[in-house]
């Protein structure tokens, strides 16, 4: 049947695919979503650490991409402009989630006393190389302020040069910079914070044990 | 050469992340263990962080199931590609594929035989759909609610109405006769979707309908651009 028919989208140039979206070509939309819809999922997978939330935030971001590719005048490129959607989608689903109005400023500049990270070296006798992993850097990437983790996702895990990101987040690139800077800095906190519970957790578990045998 | 303290070298600890080297930031580094180990922290994030990207994934195909429901309902998207149509024949003037068996008649014929033979074609088949339509609701013209998309081709055919009245007069009634068909056609789909909603059939008639409709509209727009 003509309506659930799956359309042949493979070859078609993004340029074209844009275009004949604008026209309401379902084939068009779906050619796009099949060319992005990998980097979105991941943009929001990550924010948000959650493949449920992810996927309905992807959703939303794609919907309110083809509610909007009408206005689409090719100013930034199109992916640019697809991300910009996806990190606003999920900047304003977290901001939700945890109750507060805050704008977009506040969540990429927060307070040094309540999240920005602190101005020393953490503790000398903690290295973290060699101890970072997979699940204990998403658990503390999942902690960082909203704004710091859009720009180190988007950095540091998809790869976009700092003028881009700048697009995406509507800042300049020296606030991109300084976001990822204090954004890195910010997880080797959490992750000697996570390493010295770590620590404590063997310690305590060390002396039950010997506890045990006296 | 000048050396640097450890709070110096922090706040040149960014620029440096972003590959700047200078001399004293350097000599700093090789002599202090703290900063040190700062650098390699940052590095062995970023690395860890990079390596995220070879394992991304495709989204479940549920999201683009749901998300095209959420387009269809919405009535942003059509099945049809007039245009991409346009720009695989540019070359070609835009037929259909009924208008292709008869290359030699004209347009208004054409236009006439097509939606008559879609009409009965769609009659014969949906005839168990057709079955449930109440026909005295029907007779008493009672109206049902509009989809998005059946409200965008209404307002579509609206704007499309100018280019008409430029055109021939004969050709012009000979199509509002058959849009007339065509929104009889789907209203009958509306109301048979509307009885049943989860009946495939009927709701793929009803697209066809719709279908049928922006063809049609699409047509007239042309001839009346060529008109002008």
């Amino acid at each position: 049947m003509a309506r659930t028919r799956r359309i042949d989208t493979g070859e078609l140039p993004e340029a074209e695919a844009i275009r004949l979206a604008q026209q309401g070509d379902a084939a068009a939309f779906e050619r796009l979503y099949r060319l992005h819809n990998r980097r979105v999922y991941s943009l929001c997978l990550r924010m948000v650490g959650n493949t449920a939330e992810a996927e309905d935030l992807t959703q939303e971001a794609f919907l309110q991409l083809f509610r909007k590719i009408a206005t689409f005048r090719g100013e930034s490129a199109f992916s640019t402009w697809l991300h910009r959607l996806a990190v606003n989608v999920v900047l304003m689903k977290l901001r939700k989630k945890s109750g507060n109005e805050s704008s977009l400023e506040e969540l990429t500049e927060p307070d040094e006393d309540s999240g920005g990270p602190r101005r020393d070296f953490g503790a000398p006798d903690l290295r973290l190389s060699g101890s970072i992993d997979r699940v204990n850097l998403q658990r503390a990437v999942e902690q960082l302020p909203p704004g710091y983790k859009s720009v180190f996702v988007l950095h540091d895990v998809q790869g976009y040069e700092h003028n881009e990101i700048a697009e995406i987040m509507a800042c300049s690139i020296g606030n991109s910079k300084s976001q990822l800077h204090k954004a890195r800095m910010r997880l080797r906190e959490l992750l000697h914070e996570a390493l010295r519970a770590q620590a404590r957790e063997d310690r305590k578990a060390a002396s039950a044990e010997t506890g045990g045998k006296d | 050469m000048a050396t640097i303290t450890c709070r110096e070298f922090l706040d040149h600890l960014e620029p440096w992340m972003e590959g700047e080297r200078p001399q004293d930031s350097l000599a700093h580094v090789r002599t202090c263990a703290n900063c040190s180990s700062v650098i390699k922290d940052l590095e062995a994030i970023h690395s860890e962080a990079r390596s995220w990207s070879a394992s991304e994934q495709d989204a479940p195909e549920r999201v683009w199931t749901s998300l095209r429901a959420q387009l269809e309902q919405e009535g942003l998207i059509r099945e049809t590609t007039p245009a991409r149509e346009s720009t695989a024949h540019a070359a070609a003037p835009r037929r259909g594929w009924f208008a292709g068996l008869f290359p030699r008649l004209p347009r208004p014929v054409l236009a006439g035989a097509y939606l008559a033979a879609l009409v009965a074609v769609a009659f014969a088949l949906s005839g168990p759909v057709n079955k449930r339509v109440n026909e005295a609701r029907w007779l008493k013209g009672t109206q049902i609610s509009t989809s998005p998309l059946s409200a965008q081709l209404n307002f579509a055919e609206q704007n499309s109405h100018s280019y008409v009245t430029r055109s021939n007069p004969v050709v012009a009634a000979s199509l509002h006769q058959n849009l007339a068909i065509v929104d009889n056609y789907i209203a009958l789909c509306e109301k048979s979707v509307s009885e049943d909603p989860q009946n495939e059939v009927a709701r793929d008639y009803l697209y066809e309908a719709y279908q049928q409709k922006a063809d049609l509209l699409t047509q007239l727009t042309e001839r009346g651009e060529n008109v002008q």
